[in-house]
């Protein structure tokens, strides 16, 4: 009963993507004294990690005015007036006093490969290296239950003030037991509960943790689920993407260390500045979209000349994310670039209903779960027909009807 | 034997109805292509000299936007039509259940029962319209709601109100048809074909009723009247 009503609530309470770039000058001047305020907080506690902006930057060769670069960009790519870009840089100087816990569950720690394996990392990239890594299984030394300990040891000394980063889905599937960590088997699901119980906040890092992602691919065996479907009463921050864009990794994080809150989120608890526009909206081969060229074909003429691709499966009107903006590989290049249309990666359920190569109305592929589009054509061609039929029959029985009528 | 005329719709509504079924075709056509651009431009032309899949998205949007206003107009009449009012055939009383089956039965029979007074509009084609109806609204919502997803800015033309108006009226729908933006545009496909088979047995029925009840039916939607035996 209670959880109809939920549900019901919740259908009629869903928010929209819709974002607000300009909440007027008495918004922001209250903004910024919370900010300075928590600040200053931040920067009378001790570093819990040795490692500084400054440092990391000097030994990649950068130097301060590439930082105040970047801070101008990360303050427009988190919405706030320039006025706010001191402001940036200062949290990222202190982003070594915020103590993260990474754990992985069910995934393929793309999203943490992401992060580490760029040649030439951006800032972004490198900020997330000053930031007080307690655990991480993919990057620490320790094994086994030196690194249990290790993991006790971090929530208790950080205990309330830690940001709890999950990457991977939790299996729900017989009883858990599809995903088991440590010594004692623990379950994923017990593991997530155990460390986000305490947390300031729990971060959903790529599509895995936000919405179960691949795992959750239908028929979902290990029947996979995303955060925010385990951890309740927690304030649960999505950042979808396969793998998360790094820029909205830092992005959320400042946020966190700026305000000691959450950012705005849409109705799927994605950050807005990251989430709030379509890709479909801000991309590059737009244009060919209204003129009606498309792809037909991979490696046609259309093709070579960049041409739009929807016709080859681009999901990019229905997904919402920034990558046609920041894009990934500092800056290089991103799927609809590389000339791939858009698989809608940060959407949830993506791999069933998003993932085809094929037009939005034509697509072949069929899910072991139902399809998607062939299944609404031939279902559609099926009704048609039936209805067809239908009257063909009642036509011709009319007819004939008609004809003994005036035979008698 | 001599025929009485039956006056069954105003020229205002007429005119509705041919601008509803132009609208549907329109509709039809420009959305298939949305779905799924079924012939090409002329790949020799530069990008600014066509404007194809803006062309139909343009048609399909301003069709859909006077098929909502008109179906607006007709959710007035329902209620205050100084003609007819149809929801007085929709309400479930037990006149109103008879005639339904009657007409029913008149149908499944091949005219060989007719138990009723065809100089009217009955129940059962008023059910069948409050169907389409329906189908329409449930269009306009998803429609809306796939609209509203390109002013993620908040702003519009016309102030910002509108987008905000529609994501309060609409976002229920992602919650309804199964959590995502794919969901919305599935069920507007869905209920694409469910229009098309209505519109079929529509069409049908009507020239059905004409050719079997010989009372002229056909002419209502022409004319604006049928003919009565007397």
């Amino acid at each position: 009963m209670i959880e109809k009503r939920e549900a019901l609530a919740k259908m009629f309470s869903a928010k929209g993507s819709k974002i607000n770039t300009n909440r007027g000058a008495e918004y922001y001047d209250s903004l910024m004294e919370t900010m300075k305020k928590r600040l200053n907080e931040l920067e009378q506690t001790a570093a819990a990690s040795k490692m500084s902006i400054t440092s990391v930057l000097e030994a990649e060769g950068l130097d301060r005015r590439d930082f105040m670069k970047w801070a101008s960009a990360a303050c427009a790519a988190l919405m706030l007036p320039a006025s706010f870009t001191p402001l940036i840089a200062q949290a990222a100087e202190l982003m070594n006093r915020v103590p993260v816990i990474w754990i992985e569950l069910q995934d393929c720690a793309g999203n943490s490969e992401a992060i580490l394996r760029s040649d030439a990392p951006t800032i972004d990239e490198l900020i997330l290296e000053t930031i007080s890594l307690e655990f991480n299984e993919t990057l620490m030394a320790a094994a086994g239950h030196q690194a249990e300990e290790h993991l006790e040891e971090a929530m208790h000394t950080f205990k309330g003030k830690y940001l709890c980063v999950v990457e991977g889905s939790i299996p729900l599937g017989m009883d858990g037991l599809y995903g088991t960590i440590g010594a004692k088997a623990e379950t994923f699901k017990d593991h997530l509960l155990r460390v986000a119980k305490d947390s300031a906040a729990v971060v959903a890092v790529g599509t895995c943790a936000t919405f179960g992602g691949v795992p959750a691919a239908s028929p979902n065996p290990t029947g996979a689920v995303g955060v925010q479907d385990v951890v309740k009463g927690k304030a649960i921050i999505n950042i979808p993407a396969c793998p998360a864009n790094p820029a909205n990794i830092t992005g959320t994080i400042l946020h966190f260390v700026l305000t000691g809150q959450v950012p705005e989120l849409d109705h799927l608890n994605r950050p807005k500045f990251a989430f709030g526009y379509r890709i479909h909206d801000n991309c590059e081969r737009r244009a060919h979209f209204d003129a009606g060229e498309f792809v037909e074909e991979w490696g046609d003429k259309g093709a070579q000349n960049n041409f739009c691709l929807y016709k080859m499966g681009c999901k990019g009107p229905m997904t919402f994310n920034n990558c046609s903006i920041v894009r990934y590989n500092s800056g290089t290049n991103w799927p609809i670039g590389a000339g791939h249309g858009c698989i809608g990666c940060s959407e949830p359920q993506f791999w069933d209903k998003y993932a085809q190569e094929r037009p939005m109305a034509d697509t072949h592929f069929k899910a072991p779960g139902g399809g998607v589009e062939k299944t609404v054509d031939e279902f559609g061609l099926g009704l048609l027909t039936a209805a067809g039929i239908g009257i063909g029959i009642h036509a011709a029985a009319s007819v004939l009807a008609g004809k003994k009528e005036g035979d008698e | 034997m001599s025929y009485k005329k039956v006056q069954r719709m105003t020229g205002a509504m007429r005119i509705n109805h041919w601008v509803v079924a132009i609208s549907m075709i329109v509709a039809i056509v420009t959305g298939l292509y949305i779905g799924h651009p079924y012939y090409q431009s002329f790949i020799a032309d530069p990008a600014v000299d066509k404007y194809v899949m803006a062309w139909n998205r343009l048609a399909h949007l301003i069709v859909a936007i006077i098929f909502d206003v008109s179906s607006i107009v007709v959710a007035y009449l329902y209620f205050f039509s100084r003609f007819e009012k149809p929801y007085k055939k929709l309400i479930p009383t037990f006149t109103n259940i008879k005639e339904f089956f009657d007409v029913l039965v008149n149908l499944i029979t091949l005219n060989r029962v007719k138990k009723f007074d065809s100089s009217h509009a009955d129940s059962f084609n008023a059910i069948f319209f409050f169907v389409f109806h329906m189908l329409l609204v449930w269009m306009l919502l998803t429609g809306l709601q796939m609209y509203v997803h390109g002013l993620a800015s908040g702003m519009s033309s016309i102030g910002e109100w509108w987008p905000a108006m529609l994501h309060l009226a609409t976002d229920w729908t992602v919650t309804v048809t199964g959590g995502t933006f794919m969901d919305v545009r599935i069920s507007h496909h869905y209920t694409m074909y469910a229009i098309i088979a209505w519109i079929m047995f529509h069409v049908y029925y009507q020239v059905w009723r004409t050719i079997f009840w010989k009372e002229g039916d056909i002419n209502i939607v022409v004319g604006g009247n049928k003919f009565i035996e007397e």
